[in-house]
């Protein structure tokens, strides 16, 4: 049983609770042990670097030397959670003054952070830790009748300066994933682009016409659902989903999973163990 | 042992440029053209076009002139991705082909096509203009000329990256949001605030940042990085985004744009539980009448499927929040002194 630290995203906690929740159901099976780090804080979704970026350090530096405290990598199952918490490791470990100035700090709390832990996406540690082979092995109900459409998002892939495991431009990793699983991948232009999340509340009516476009080209592909690595990206194409598709003028409607979700059902769970149906497009 | 000989032959491949077209004189819609040429190792795909232009089809229209990515003139889409054709090796193209042998070209996006791979810069620099992307200078006019006007090198390296822009438009033909609605500022049109913006010599910072805050804006970013992944100079744009959001928080206050203030719930919902409150987030993003007017349809049917965020008391605070919570504000002590320091 290969250990990890656990991150638990906001957003995880709040609305996507489906998310955590299938993961405790199969991690075992597939020989992995996910440990919840509850004295993590949330990331700064990609806006505290810019309103405090000494806080933004911080509060990340922290996050990780929780789970370098434990000697554990720390695993994130949210796009943006990810690049987020990466671009502070990388700030901190070419900034040894503000290093410096952060440990100070860290040290009431009795940590450190040394930059010794690897911060990586849950699909990573599935393709690359647990395996592709193993992953088919394990396989009970093969997903050979559906068609999908693979959407990364986009902070799992840029900056590739601060991500720099899929070539952002033609990524793979999702791919391989649903083919292991028995399921077939459509060829999809916008597996590598926006959903629209980040500007939701600030430019409504534009994020709303990107992720649109996400949907609507998956729909015309006739795909059977939408899988995503992220939560973020989950919330803007199935939550939103009728609001940018009514805007965008179509009537068709797509399903979309979490990557936990799809693996959970090859793996054997029912949808409604897998919290499927708690989203809003069923 | 290898015989030398006087010439050195690179082997050669046929490739097949297949190039977008549409003069909007006689084309009722656009369509591609199919060039398959011999190419050697080493050679661009500026240089193919200018051979297919020469040998085949002298109608081909695009814009080139340095050939050596420094003019920004040839930019244009290659087999999708936003670049210049001049320093694009068709080897290095054709290895991550999806279609072994073909090339596609295109013309950039979010910009209005003249003909073929020819787009209209206009929508920019009117941009560029409107957001004034000059200096005004803080030197009086009877002093210039007359001494130096000197900047340190702390300062210069602020903004050294982003003077390597050329103007090529990769990032704004990548743009997320530029692609949702035309009026949006652009990846680019940003990028030139900022490295005005953070010139000490400039004398128009604050009303550059006040027409940079408002709608279609330095907001409107939907942080998709895409504009700084195609970038052919390398140049983090997303700092640059970054840096006139966190000037206009310190010069202009957190209350100031619903940006703003989405932005500020972050901080102060981790001071307090180390966690977000997402529930009240819209509202604190756009007052109650929005929200209300917004995402009530999409409330209810989070409702039913209980997929509402937790109210603010029920969101549980991170575990060992108090210590958390003094070394954030101590924190917050380390930046006001950083502050004042900065400003003597």
């Amino acid at each position: 049983m290969k250990r990890y630290a656990y991150y638990l995203s906001c957003i995880n906690e709040s609305m996507t609770k489906e998310v955590d929740r299938s993961l405790e159901l199969w991690q075992k099976d597939l020989g992995i042990e996910l440990v919840k780090l509850h004295e993590g804080t949330c990331c700064g979704g990609s806006n505290l670097d810019y309103v405090s970026p000494k806080h933004f350090a911080l509060v990340n530096a922290r996050n990780i030397a929780l789970a370098e405290k434990m000697g554990l990598d720390l695993i994130v199952s949210c796009n943006t959670c990810l690049m987020t918490i990466r671009s502070a490791k990388k700030k901190l470990d070419e900034t040894p003054a503000l290093k410096k100035e952060v440990n100070e700090l860290l040290k009431r709390e009795g940590l450190e952070y040394h930059g010794t832990t690897e911060v990586r996406h849950l699909l990573w540690v599935l393709t690359d830790d647990v395996g592709l082979d193993v992953i088919s092995k394990k396989v009970k109900v093969p997903l050979n009748n559906y068609r999908i459409a693979p959407f990364y998002g986009c902070h799992i892939l840029r900056p590739s300066s601060v991500l720099g495991h899929d070539n952002p431009r033609d990524p793979s990793s999702l791919d391989q994933l649903v083919e292991a699983l028995g399921g077939k991948t459509i060829p999809y232009k916008h597996k590598n682009r926006c959903c629209g999340f980040h500007t939701l509340l600030v430019a409504e009516q534009e994020s709303l016409n990107v992720a649109a476009e996400a949907l609507q080209e998956a729909i015309e592909a006739k795909a059977d659902f939408i899988v995503t690595p992220c939560p973020l990206c989950h919330t803007s194409l199935d939550g939103y989903q009728s609001k940018a598709l009514k805007q965008a003028g179509i009537e068709r409607s797509i399903p979309v999973y979490h990557i936990s979700e799809m693996v959970g059902l090859a793996l054997g769970y029912s949808a409604k163990e897998l919290g499927i149906k708690r989203h809003i497009v069923s | 042992m290898t015989v030398p000989t006087d010439q050195h032959k690179e082997p050669k491949q046929d490739v097949t440029f297949r190039i977008f077209r549409f003069n909007p004189q006689v084309d009722s819609k656009s369509y591609f053209d199919d060039y398959t040429i011999p190419v050697e190792r080493g050679i661009t795909v500026l240089r193919s076009l200018n051979y297919i232009k020469e040998h085949f089809d002298a109608s081909i229209s695009f814009r080139a002139f340095c050939q050596a990515g420094i003019c920004g003139s040839c930019g244009m889409r290659i087999n999708g991705l936003s670049q210049l054709a001049c320093t694009t090796q068709v080897w290095d193209v054709l290895a991550k082909s999806r279609e072994p042998g073909i090339i596609k070209v295109e013309p950039l996006r979010n910009l209005p096509l003249v003909k073929d791979l020819i787009v209209d810069m206009d929508p920019l620099v009117d941009k560029m203009r409107h957001y004034s992307n000059w200096i005004d200078s803080t030197m009086p006019e009877a002093g210039m000329g007359k001494k130096e006007f000197l900047i340190s090198e702390e300062e210069f390296l602020r903004y050294d990256k982003a003077t390597d822009c050329i103007l090529c438009a990769s990032c704004v033909s990548e743009c997320s949001i530029l692609r949702a609605n035309k009026e949006y500022v652009s990846p680019a049109v940003l990028l030139k605030s900022y490295r005005m913006n953070v010139d000490s010599r400039d004398a128009i910072h604050g009303q550059r940042l006040a027409e940079l805050v408002k709608d279609h804006g330095v907001w409107d970013c939907t942080h998709c990085y895409r504009c700084q992944e195609a970038c052919v100079k390398s140049i983090p744009i997303m700092d640059a985004i970054h840096g006139i959001r966190e000037d206009a928080i310190e010069s202009r206050g957190m209350k100031d744009t619903s940006g703003s203030k989405h932005a500020e719930a972050f901080m102060s919902d981790i001071e307090k539980k180390g966690k977000l409150v997402e529930a009240t987030l819209p509202i604190r993003t756009n007052g109650v009448v929005w929200t209300l007017r917004n995402l009530l349809p999409m409330a209810v049917k989070m409702i039913m499927k209980r997929r509402t965020p937790p109210p603010p008391p029920l969101v549980k605070s991170a575990k060992g929040i108090k210590v958390f919570r003094e070394m954030f504000r101590e924190m917050t002590e380390h930046v006001k002194q950083d502050h004042k320091s900065h400003k003597k």
